[in-house]
């Protein structure tokens, strides 16, 4: 793409009140820069498809009054001296060939290379997830990194932080993480998230269909998980409440015939009734990476054992106390369990549960914080 | 005119009649001695007091005055002047109200100056020339320079505490111009009454069902003074396991008893029978407690704080997460220093703050973030509520564990669980044995004092270079966690090297809590 369609296309994409099914229909008839000066010229470009809702009169006046600056030159020069990449439909990573909904213009920032590998899944959930959930998105993130699978999501507080977080850890030298945000990439949101986007911006990749400077509104993020749905070539809910993002993700993933799946919670928990119900609706659990690889017709070996990693065999390397020992990993393998309970259990004296719990964190098996015995190392 | 007043305005010059006596005024939690000297002499009749009395010390002239006429004595038709030296000190509260009538009818010549010489007096008087009792009483008896001190009736063996057989308590001020004046007897001596102690903890411990874990932390931090932070959801049993921890701290020892005593005096708080303050004392204030009520301060008068009134004892900070960062935040110099220097542009004073400190919070504003998918809060919101504790302030506390609501059936069984008496004896054993160090509790054992009496044995030594290399310590967090594993080692059997056993226990009463909540 010249730097003239360039140029126009920015200067489309930045027109206020546009969305991509706007976009979208502005750019069915014509090339860009026709879209542009019909706009300079007050006319609609559009004559034969009909109009998306809310294109109004009132709209159309805005659009031209704000096209015939003629700023598509300076945008460009401020996308490129931001380090933003441009992606169009001609370019050779263009991921969404087929889609129905495509984007017609990508921002992005970090290495374009994360979309040259061949498998890609998503992996998202609420952002008020259970330490559980944030365990298991960053569970299966690593794995699937490991595993060359390119892992996507939505860089949110909560699951998509976690995956995200994951996948980096995995550190696979050509695999490496895309976060897909509703914003202008020089908006970082949520601000919570801002060392996790530095390290996809270094490590990874962030795309985005909204030019600089684009707020974070509400409207923004249904559309991005259509393109998270887009991009992948399974979607995996790790939690979800009843409604939520994640489950709008999941109905974008079953129009695009994208395989869905779950992670299966406990029915006690209010942060997994959304993914348990997509269970119910027929989706495929996910116990482990394998489950995914498998869906994706993969080979599902390539994971490798990792330290602190908890096999059923726990006899290798029992530390002492074999007995505590035993019932504390079974306990919390079902969960975080407090000191008390584990002494209720056990019938013995709270300092030897202590004892015992101190030394399988030692040996990297679990972690305590506070009273509370979690599964698996150090980091929450 | 003629009478009394014309016989003294002679030209001899001599007969202008001063009289003085002992008196005192509360500073910060301690009382400061004050000579009150009354000129009276010729001029227009009228009252006044110099040196730097405050609105409720300068109320002094009516109440004075009406005290006099209703006690059935005779104001002096005189320009009296009232001094209270030393002039640079500000002079708050009523207690010198009984010293300045004296004066007054001493100028007056209605009592021998000379008797006054003795005798010193700190009472507020009433219009009907009743004598009240005055906040801190103990310091204020400890001041005042005199051989017999005249106090109310009510509180009077307060004073008696601090200075036995030289306290007279009177109930109106006819009674102590007629005992001066030799028409009656003197006020009678407060007697110290013994009071038995060890009536006993109110709460017991007996009552806590099942949490072995937060029993562990109480037991061992009644031991060592350490702070203690509990996390835990509402109704999981924190300010019910706060409460007991008075129980199983030892009597005070006497200096700490008296400076205790001192405050609560000042502070008006109630003091046990026999006046002295044996127990350590249990202050729980509410969240919503402004900084200077926490502290201490004040405009006028510098008066000690919630943390001054926890002195030798416990303050507990029942939903820490609730208070304001700001309060929060002025507790760290004085958890260091065990003391709160408190400066105003009136008065600047020293109060002694050194308090354990115990405190509880939820896990997450809900509450609920313990039970897993039960919890309401959004992800911002519980990180926003774990980002309330500074990590200075949460690097202050040594025992930090969750706490979990014992089991249903726990709670109906009839099981008698271990009481008080039995653990404070646990407590009292190795308190002593922390005496021997030269120190009051393992808490307040200084770096150089650790690495003598905490020395790590090899594989304590082992499992502290793991922890730190893991980032789970810092240095300053090591020295901790040793003061804690000499507590669990002299609870046990005062083993003079910590070993790992004693060193792991501390590492996981330490642990990072569960702010933020599980879910």
């Amino acid at each position: 793409m010249n730097d003239e369609t360039l140029a126009a296309l920015l200067e489309i994409v930045h027109l206020p009140g546009l969305g991509p099914a706007r976009a979208r229909w502005l750019l069915s008839e014509g090339e860009p820069q026709q879209v542009v000066m019909a706009l300079r010229q007050r006319r609609v470009p559009v004559v034969a498809a009909e109009a998306p809702t809310g294109v109004t009169r009132a709209l159309l006046e805005k659009w031209f009054a704000a096209i015939g600056r003629g700023t598509g030159r300076d945008l460009l020069d401020a996308h490129r001296s931001a380090g933003i990449m441009l992606l169009g439909p001609d370019d050779p990573l263009w991921p969404f060939t087929d889609d129905p909904e495509p984007p017609v213009l990508l921002f992005g920032l970090g290495c374009p290379d994360a979309l040259a590998v061949p498998h890609r899944v998503a992996v998202v959930g609420t952002r008020r997830c259970t330490s559980v959930g944030r365990n298991v998105a960053a569970r299966l993130g690593e794995d699937l990194a490991a595993a060359g699978v390119c892992v996507v999501s939505g860089l949110a507080l909560g699951i998509d932080g976690a995956a995200h977080r994951g996948a980096l850890e995995a550190a696979h030298p050509s695999c490496r993480p895309v976060a897909v945000v509703g914003a202008g990439l020089d908006r970082i949101y949520p601000p919570g998230n801002r060392a996790l986007w530095a390290a996809l911006a270094d490590d990874g990749l962030i795309l985005s269909e909204a030019p600089l400077g684009a707020p974070p509104e509400r409207w923004r993020f249904p559309a991005r998980n259509r393109l998270l749905a887009g991009l992948s070539s399974a979607v995996v809910v790790v939690e979800s409440h009843e409604r939520g993002g994640a489950l709008l993700t999941a109905d974008e993933a079953a129009e695009r015939g994208v395989v869905v799946l779950a992670v299966p919670g406990s029915v006690r928990s209010a942060a997994s009734v959304g993914s348990n119900g997509l269970l119910f609706d027929g989706c495929p659990p996910v116990r482990d990476v394998d489950d995914i690889l498998a869906a994706l017709g993969l080979d599902t070996s390539p994971v490798p054992a990792r330290s602190g990693q908890v096999s059923s065999d726990w006899s290798s390397e029992m530390p002492r106390d074999g007995e505590i020992g035993r019932a504390v990993l079974s306990e919390a393998a079902t969960g975080p369990v407090h000191v008390d309970t584990l002494v209720a259990l056990s019938g013995q004296s709270v300092t030897s549960v202590l004892g015992c719990v101190r030394a399988l964190e030692d040996a990297g098996r679990i972690r305590l914080e506070g009273g509370w015995v979690h599964l698996g190392g150090s980091t929450r | 005119m003629a009478g009394p007043l014309g016989e003294r305005s002679g030209l001899l010059g001599v007969d202008v009649v001063l009289a003085s006596m002992s008196s005192a005024v509360v500073l910060g939690v301690e009382g400061h001695p004050v000579r009150v000297e009354v000129h009276a002499g010729n001029g227009l009749p009228g009252f006044t007091i110099v040196g730097l009395p405050d609105a409720s010390c300068r109320e002094a002239r009516d109440r004075v005055r009406a005290a006099i006429l209703s006690s059935g004595l005779t104001w002096p038709m005189e320009r009296v002047t009232v001094n209270l030296a030393p002039s640079d000190v500000r002079k708050v509260g009523a207690g010198l109200d009984l010293a300045i009538a004296l004066c007054v009818l001493a100028a007056s010549k209605q009592v021998d100056v000379e008797q006054l010489a003795r005798v010193g007096a700190v009472a507020e008087l009433g219009l009907d020339g009743s004598l009240r009792p005055v906040k801190g009483l103990v310091g204020l008896a400890d001041a005042v320079v005199c051989t017999d001190l005249i106090v109310a009736e009510r509180g009077a063996e307060q004073a008696a505490v601090i200075r036995p057989g030289s306290v007279r308590a009177a109930s109106c001020l006819r009674q102590v111009v007629d005992g001066l004046r030799g028409d009656g007897p003197l006020p009678p001596v407060v007697e110290v009454s013994e009071v038995a102690v060890g009536t006993g903890p109110v709460f017991d411990l007996a009552d806590v069902r099942g949490q072995p874990m937060a029993r562990l932390a109480l037991e061992v931090a009644a031991a060592g003074g350490h702070h203690l932070l509990m996390v835990g959801s509402p109704g999981s049993g924190k300010t019910m396991l706060a409460s007991r921890l008075v129980g199983l701290l030892p009597d005070l020892a006497p200096d700490d008893a008296l400076l205790a005593t001192k405050i609560h005096s000042v502070a008006g708080l109630g003091l046990p029978a026999g006046g002295l303050l044996r127990r350590p004392p249990f202050r729980a204030p509410h969240h919503t407690a402004s900084s200077v009520a926490l502290i201490g301060g004040g405009s006028s008068a510098i008066r000690p704080g919630e943390i001054s009134m926890a002195h030798a004892g416990v303050l507990f900070l029942d939903e820490l997460g609730e208070f304001p960062v700001a309060v929060l935040e002025a507790l760290r110099q004085p958890l260091e220093d065990g003391v709160v220097r408190i400066s105003r542009s009136a008065a600047s004073a020293t109060m002694p703050a050194r308090f354990q400190l115990v405190a509880a919070m939820n896990p997450c504003p809900c509450g609920e973030g313990t039970t897993v998918g039960s919890c309401r809060c959004s992800e911002a919101a519980r990180s926003r509520y774990a980002r309330r504790l500074s990590a200075p302030l949460l690097d202050r506390f040594d025992l930090r564990i969750d706490v979990l609501a014992p089991d249903a059936l726990l709670l109906l069984t009839e099981g008698k669980e271990e009481p008080s008496v039995e653990v404070a004896r646990r407590v009292t054993e190795a308190r002593a044995v922390s005496a021997d160090r030269g120190v009051r509790c393992n808490a307040a054992l200084s770096s150089s004092q650790i690495d003598q009496f905490a020395s790590l044995d090899s594989s304590a030594r082992a499992l502290a270079e793991r922890a730190l290399r893991a980032g789970e310590l810092s240095g300053r967090g090591l020295r901790r966690v040793r003061a804690v594993a000499r507590t669990i080692a002299d609870l046990q059997d005062a083993r003079p090297q910590i070993d790992a056993q004693a060193l792991s226990l501390a590492l996981s009463l330490r642990s990072k809590p569960l702010l933020g909540g599980i879910s």
